[in-house]
C-alpha cells in the first residue's frame, strides 16, 4: 500500500478519540494513538504510545518513533483534553494548570514537534480541539474555556506561521457529545447548554469526524485558521 | 557520528538550502548563521532546525534543536555552524 496515510490522534484510550481511531481505521489509514495508558484497540494497523501529551520529552521521542518506522504523518488531530467544571471561587490553580498543561500545552508541543516534518513534505494538516465552551463563556468552566480559547489562538497563529509549508491548521468546536469529559455535568446543565445553541440537539460523534473530514480533506488546501463549532453556536 | 561528520552535515544542509533560496556563498565553520552578518534570516534558520532534525532522524540519531537549553543559551548554540555542531555533538553523546 504507497500511499497509506498515517494520521496521529492524541487521546485515544476513550471518548471521542477512540471514535476517531476506529473511524480512520475502517478508512484503511495507519493510526498512531497516545494516551497516558494502555488501550485495549486492537488492529493491524493502530499503535499505541503509553505517553502523556505534557510530558514535551516523551512527545518528541514518540513522534521520531512514528516518523522512524512510518516515514510520514500526513494528519494530526490533537484531540486530547481534560476538562474541570467548577466555580472560580472555587478552582485551585493547581487544576488551572493541569487543564491548560494537557489542552494548551500538550497541543503546541504536539503540532510542533510533527508540523515540523509535516514541513518537510510540504504538506499536512492539523486539526486541534475547542469546544463551545469558549464561545458561550461558559459559566463554571473558566479553566477549560480559557484553555480552548487558547487553542483557537494557538490555531489561528499555526495557520499563518504553517501556511507557507502546505500545512493548514484549524479546530472544531464540539457542542456536548456524551462522553466522560461531560460524564460529571448534570442533565439540566447540559439541556440549558443546547437551548443556547441554535440547533437543539446533542451531537454525535459522526458530527465530529464529518468537520475532521472537511479539514483534512486534499480538497480543503485553501482552509486553514477556521473554527468550526458544532450545533450552530456563532 | 564524530564533530566533523556532524559539521559536514550542517555545512552540506546549509549550502543546499542557500542555493535552494539563490543566496549561495562560500561557507564554512565560521559562518554566521544567525544574529549580524548571518547568512539565514529567520524564516531560513527554522528550514534549517527541520532538515537538520529529519537528517539526523534519517541516520536515527534523535536531536531536538528547540529545547530550552538551547533557547536559553547566552550564546545561542545557532549562532555559527561551529557552535551549532558543538550544540549537536553535546546532545548526541
Amino acid at each position: 500500500m504507497i500511499d497509506q496515510r498515517v494520521i496521529f490522534i492524541t487521546g485515544t484510550r476513550k471518548g471521542i478519540g477512540r471514535y476517531l481511531s476506529e473511524y480512520y481505521l475502517d478508512k484503511n489509514m495507519i493510526v498512531c494513538g497516545c494516551s497516558r495508558s494502555e488501550s485495549d484497540l486492537k488492529h493491524p494497523n493502530y499503535y499505541h504510545f503509553e505517553v502523556d501529551v505534557t510530558d514535551e520529552k516523551s512527545v518528541i521521542k514518540m513522534v521520531s518513533n512514528v516518523l522512524k518506522k512510518h516515514r510520514r504523518i500526513d494528519y494530526l488531530l490533537n484531540n486530547a483534553g481534560v476538562a474541570s467544571m467548577n466555580h472560580s471561587l472555587l478552582t485551585p490553580q493547581v487544576t488551572v494548570e493541569k487543564v491548560f498543561k494537557t489542552n494548551v500545552f500538550g497541543t503546541f508541543s504536539m503540532s510542533r514537534e510533527v508540523a515540523k516534518f509535516m514541513a518537510k513534505n510540504k504538506r499536512g494538516r492539523i486539526v486541534n480541539f475547542s469546544s463551545v465552551a469558549a464561545p458561550l463563556n461558559l459559566e463554571g468552566e473558566s479553566a477549560y474555556a480559557a484553555s480552548k480559547a487558547s487553542v483557537e489562538q494557538l490555531t489561528k497563529i499555526f495557520a499563518k506561521e504553517f501556511a507557507t509549508y502546505g500545512i493548514t491548521c484549524n479546530a472544531i468546536g464540539p457542542s456536548p457529545i456524551y462522553t466522560d469529559l461531560i460524564k460529571n455535568v448534570g442533565k439540566d446543565k447540559i439541556d440549558d447548554l443546547i437551548k443556547r445553541q441554535a440547533l437543539k440537539n446533542i451531537a454525535t460523534m459522526e458530527d465530529v469526524s464529518n468537520v475532521i473530514d472537511f479539514f483534512i480533506s486534499d480538497l480543503s488546501s485553501s482552509i486553514t485558521g477556521q473554527i468550526i463549532y458544532l450545533g450552530g453556536i456563532f | 557520528m564524530t564533530i566533523n561528520e556532524i559539521t559536514k552535515s550542517i555545512i552540506s544542509i546549509v549550502s543546499e538550502y542557500l542555493e535552494s533560496q539563490g543566496t549561495g556563498s562560500d561557507i564554512d565553520v565560521k559562518t554566521v548563521l544567525f544574529g549580524k552578518n548571518a547568512v539565514l534570516d529567520s524564516m531560513g534558520l527554522v528550514n534549517i532546525v527541520i532538515d537538520l532534525e529529519s537528517h539526523f532522524l534519517d541516520n536515527d540519531i534523535e536531536i531536538s534543536l528547540t529545547s530550552e537549553s538551547a533557547m536559553s543559551r547566552k550564546q545561542s548554540p545557532f549562532r555559527t555552524i561551529a557552535t551549532l555542531a558543538e550544540f549537536i555533538n553535546e546532545q548526541i553523546k
